[in-house]
């Protein structure tokens, strides 16, 4: 494997299903909306609104904070997601998730992750499904 | 608030169409996205790794296309109408790569009735298209949009 690193990875043949996995909290700022405001180039309407997006985009990274190897993510190929709550300045959220479906594939296998984001109420703010190809591991 | 009209759930036509502005991709977008959310996928970060990987170098986050296509959908929609989102439903078909440019096509698909009288429920369709054509991202996205005050 070409730049292969040390680090631990997790691949298809690992995920277990129905394992909830919960990560540590982020504090939502003003800095979060104004980077993300200044990336898409949107204006915030109210500075103390955080994007509906912003929470998403961070679980992906809450993702990468817990105490397991990342998973060997080929693709994001999908997700369905419902906005159930806005979040805004200094709410501190987590996400929840867990794996529904696993699919065996040629190259690789897809994987159905079901995820809620928590605030700091424990709250539901926002929760999907995504749908991602994994690696398979590599044959030694 | 901006100065803009407002817009309400009975100004917006069924099969209304907007076309957004391009914009190109960069490896600074990648960076940033990178730092904000937390994801460090090699896919996104390691240039070496990824010249031996089928895309043959790095490739934007999928969520950065799909906040980028946020921004310049609001650039061309009146007003706030298409407001907070209630839904989504998205479909990543292809790679956005650094140097790409990309605008949305989007139309008004459904609007419902939602579960407040005062407001009602629209479904947009969306495109993300590259300079070659080709949709790189597509699916539609539910909003709760206000009624006309009677």
């Amino acid at each position: 494997m070409v730049g292969a690193s040390v680090e631990r990875r997790l691949y298809f043949e690992d995920v277990q299903m129905n394992v909830p996995l919960e990560t540590p909290g982020v504090t939502l700022t003003e800095t979060h909306t104004a980077l993300f405001a200044s990336l898409t180039l949107s204006r915030p309407v109210d500075p103390g609104a955080i994007p509906d997006l912003v929470p998403l985009c961070m679980s992906s990274g809450l993702g990468w904070r817990v105490p397991q190897p990342p998973l060997v993510v080929l693709a994001f190929m999908g997700f369905e997601w419902r906005f159930l709550k806005p979040t805004r300045v200094g709410d501190t959220i987590r996400s929840v998730s867990k794996t529904v479906a696993k699919r065996s594939m040629k190259d690789g296998g897809v994987v159905i992750e079901e995820r809620s984001i928590l605030n700091q109420r424990g709250e539901v703010v926002q929760s999907g499904r995504l749908t991602l190809l994994v690696a398979k591991r590599p044959s030694a | 608030m901006s100065g803009e009209p407002v817009v309400y759930f009975e100004d917006i036509q069924l099969g209304e169409q907007y076309t957004s502005p391009g914009r190109t991709v960069t490896e600074a977008d990648i960076v940033i996205f990178a730092g904000l959310s937390g994801d460090y996928n090699v896919l996104h970060t390691d240039a070496e790794h990824m010249k031996a990987s089928l895309f043959g170098e790095r490739i934007a986050h999928g969520l950065l296309g799909l906040s980028i296509q946020q921004g310049l959908l609001d650039r061309v929609v009146p007003g706030q109408a298409v407001g907070p989102l209630a839904a989504v439903k998205w479909k990543f078909k292809g790679p956005i790569k650094i140097g790409d440019t990309i605008h949305v096509e989007a139309r008004v698909a459904a609007k419902k009735d939602g579960e407040r009288s005062d407001a009602g429920l629209i479904t947009v369709e969306r495109r993300v298209v590259n300079q070659r054509g080709e949709v790189v991202q597509e699916g539609e996205t539910d909003h709760v949009v206000g009624r006309r005050p009677v």
